[in-house]
């Protein structure tokens, strides 16, 4: 295929599919008469928002030719959004990329190898977490430099961990299992309360008609959700990293029938009606509304829960499955997009943003775990003078740990999955059929 | 659009006021009316323009793109690679197509014919004078003017199991609502009725019209021989809408087809798949699966699904007698 019919195709493709259905993204040229350069960096959590717009107030000062623009578009339609453009060739100069995504762009290069500015600058890598510095490898090449990390763990309300008997420690102690629930759902069940203020365990409990429960769970594709409690039970996803599904094991369907069962079958949990994704409440608005007592959540929301709950919540470490510990450990970069027409400039971006300089400011904001581990205790120390303990993050970090599945298939997956799970969420649907319907479908579009 | 004006409507040549201090001789005339009748087509060509050259690019363009891509495995990024007719060979053994299809057409049996009567009924309340009317019929085309993504949104909320204000008023009969957009057997009646609230307005005010153009001659004539109302609504009234109805009926159901904002705001195609329609399934392979020549088989698909049911509607439509007062 020649490079003009590609052209041409590309043309009438964006033209045709993107007229009726996306509003236009105008690309604007990015360069004024008086030398200075725009640059656009793409990110999809408005939480985090403000945290960068200080970075990159500081990043501004110290390049006064260079300003940035941040687009922000919801992960919903972040990956689209950024698909399309890259076809029309007016992709973002720099954006975030997520392990799920990286291993296509990668190979249909469109990112830019890094390798050469490192060298050229001299930049000390040794300073990144490896775990995270490698996830941005491919073929000896440096795609992105870690941004962040991140785990899951288990966000209260204080008032009402408190009211219901438990403390912190207690909350971190739980283990759960597949014959009676463990004393994980004994704990919801003192946090549920229907609206006659009995419990679930309780004769008379009105599970129609429930006050406040013990928790909430919502993920569009598990990482916050059931692939917690998989990895508690066992399951490991894939067979090896870029190989087969394996949902459909007894190990990984065991955890998500747990799951189910913490809505369907004890009462414990907020009704997927309310929190399946993509239209339900997100899980600091069920606990703003104080829906429930407990959320399993990452740790790029603390500062949603700050906003919201003013300092009227902690972080407890997730239970132990039949297992052992478990979580999804998982981090972010900075790409530079390679069509970019200031890669010279994309790169100063990339960089700061990398750097102990930008990570610091982050940090001191509570946004996110920094990508540079000597920084961790600050992190700590701004939510300690906060009033939250955030340690259970970095403690299930150095336990039993489940890297985001690295797979061709993402895209098929995150589709498949949403519908299918939301349906065994609602009970209409079961979790051994879902996860053989999710598996099959997501192993076929593996390449 | 492209409006053709009919000859017979276009002002003659020699009316056009040209300067002709002195008659021109017969020759002259001939002349002249060729050269104003080249003059004339210019004109119209250069008013024709810029809706021709959108036309071209915007419509013409693309469908050729869409028929071209759906030949090819392309994924945006790569390189495309020619496959022929293998698209359209997994479209007809795809299951999720057919469900696709079947709830399409679910929604368009639900959407039309209800949005249709609906606005029949209110088109003949409001064809009358009273105190208000006017504020009453921008009231019921408002909906259709509001951005389709915000009322999602709105909508979302109202049908919210919990804090719903649809469920809170159902509970004041002590009725405990569905949890509607979670439910496979509700999800799209929501959307349908969501749509239905939204278009009837904008119906209405196409069967207003027509119905303003029916002479009053008629009624009168009808009164004369004694005819009931209902004798005068289904022998003069309806008949004689049937022009205003054939627009409304071809122009709704084609958009019916096509629905998209609705179910990519309040549903994405769930619960279930339950309304997954065409247009949504189109979006997901083409934007979240990146498959976009099998995306554009698709749409060629539902593309044939529209100029099939067009079709039927203007056989229907056409063997009716048309009556013409002008």
């Amino acid at each position: 295929m020649s490079a003009s019919t590609r052209r041409i195709l590309a043309g009438a493709a964006t033209g045709a599919l993107l007229l009726g259905l996306t509003t236009a993204c105008g690309s604007s040229d990015s360069s004024s008469s008086n030398g200075t350069v725009t640059l656009r960096y793409a990110i999809w959590d408005a939480v985090q928002k403000p945290a960068l717009q200080k970075s990159i107030a500081a990043f501004e000062k110290q390049h006064p030719n260079i300003k940035v623009k941040i687009e922000l578009n919801a992960w919903a339609q972040y990956w689209s959004k950024l698909q399309t453009q890259i076809a029309g060739r007016t992709a973002p100069d720099v954006f975030w990329d997520h392990v799920a995504y990286f291993p296509q762009f990668a190979q249909q290069g469109v990112l830019t190898d890094l390798t050469p500015y490192i060298k050229a600058d001299k930049l000390d890598t040794s300073v990144y977490d490896s775990k995270l510095l490698s996830g941005w490898q491919q073929n000896g090449k440096q795609y992105g430099l870690p941004k962040d990390w991140d785990t899951i763990a288990q966000v209260y309300n204080k008032t009402m961990l408190k009211t219901a008997g438990l403390t912190q420690e207690q909350l971190s102690g739980l283990s759960w299992n597949t014959t009676d629930g463990g004393t994980f759902v004994k704990a919801l069940q003192k946090l549920t309360i229907d609206k006659n203020g009995k419990h679930p365990n309780e004769t008379g409990f009105d599970s129609e008609h429930v006050k406040q429960y013990g928790l909430a769970l919502s993920s569009p594709n598990g990482q916050t959700d059931w692939w917690n409690a998989a990895t508690q039970n066992g399951c490991k996803l894939q067979d090896k990293a870029w190989g087969k599904w394996t949902i459909n094991q007894p190990s990984c369907v065991q955890a998500i029938q747990f799951v189910r069962d913490l809505r369907l079958k004890y009462h414990v949990a907020v009704p997927a009606s309310v929190t399946n994704t993509p239209n339900g409440a997100a899980l600091p608005a069920v606990m703003a509304r104080k829906q429930a007592a407990v959320v399993w959540d990452g740790s790029w929301d603390l500062n949603a829960y700050q906003s919201s709950m003013k300092g009227n919540f902690g972080v407890a470490e997730l239970p132990a499955g039949p297992v052992g510990k478990g979580t999804v450990y998982n981090g972010l970069s900075n790409a530079l997009y390679a069509g970019s027409s200031h890669p010279k400039e994309a790169w100063q971006l990339v960089k700061w943003l990398g750097s102990e300089e930008s990570q610091k400011i982050i940090v001191a904001t509570g946004s996110v775990w920094p990508g540079i581990p000597t920084l961790n205790k600050d992190f700590v120390t701004v939510w300690q003078k906060q009033g939250v303990d955030v340690s259970a993050f970095s403690k299930e970090a150095g336990d039993t740990t489940i890297g985001y599945p690295l797979t061709t298939s993402s895209a098929t997956y995150n589709v498949k999955v949403q519908d299918a799970f939301n349906q065994v969420w609602l009970g209409q649907q079961s979790a051994q059929k879902a996860a053989d319907s999710v598996n099959e479908e997501s192993n076929a579009a593996v390449k | 659009m492209i409006v053709n004006i009919p000859a017979a409507t276009r002002p003659p040549a020699a009316d056009r006021g040209h300067p002709s201090a002195e008659p021109p001789t017969p020759t002259d005339g001939e002349r002249h009316r060729r050269r104003s009748r080249i003059r004339t087509a210019v004109e119209a060509y250069v008013l024709l323009a810029p809706s021709l050259i959108g036309f071209v690019l915007f419509l013409l363009v693309p469908i050729v793109g869409v028929v071209v891509i759906s030949l090819f495995d392309w994924n945006l990024m790569g390189s495309p690679h020619f496959v022929g007719l293998a698209n359209y060979r997994e479209m007809a053994g795809d299951s999720e197509v057919w469900r696709a299809v079947r709830n399409t057409v679910y929604y368009v049996v639900l959407n039309i014919p209800a949005q249709t009567v609906l606005a029949l009924l209110l088109t003949l309340a409001m064809n009358r004078r009273m105190r208000g009317g006017k504020v009453l019929r921008v009231l019921f085309v408002l909906p259709w003017m509001a951005m389709p993504v915000a009322l999602g949104i709105v909508w979302n909320w109202a049908f919210d199991p919990q804090n719903g204000v649809v469920n809170q008023f159902l509970s004041l009969f002590g009725v405990d609502g569905p949890a509607w957009l979670s439910s496979t057997a509700w999800a799209m009646p929501v959307l349908a009725s969501v749509n239905i609230w939204q278009y009837t307005g904008y119906t209405m005010l196409f069967l207003l019209a027509g119905l303003q153009a029916i002479p009053e001659s008629l009624y009168e004539a009808a009164d004369l021989d004694g005819a009931g109302p209902v004798t005068r609504f289904f022998r003069i009234t309806l008949p004689l809408l049937r022009p205003s109805m054939f627009f409304v009926l071809v122009t709704n159901t084609i958009g019916s087809f096509q629905m998209f904002d609705t179910v990519y705001v309040m549903t994405q195609g769930g619960p279930g798949g339950s309304t997954d329609t065409m247009n949504f399934h189109i979006y997901q392979q083409a934007f979240q699966l990146f498959r976009t020549g099998y995306a554009s088989a698709l749409a060629m698909l539902l593309f044939a699904l529209i100029l099939l049911v067009t079709a039927v509607q203007v056989v229907y439509f056409r063997k009716r007698t048309v009556y013409d007062f002008s």
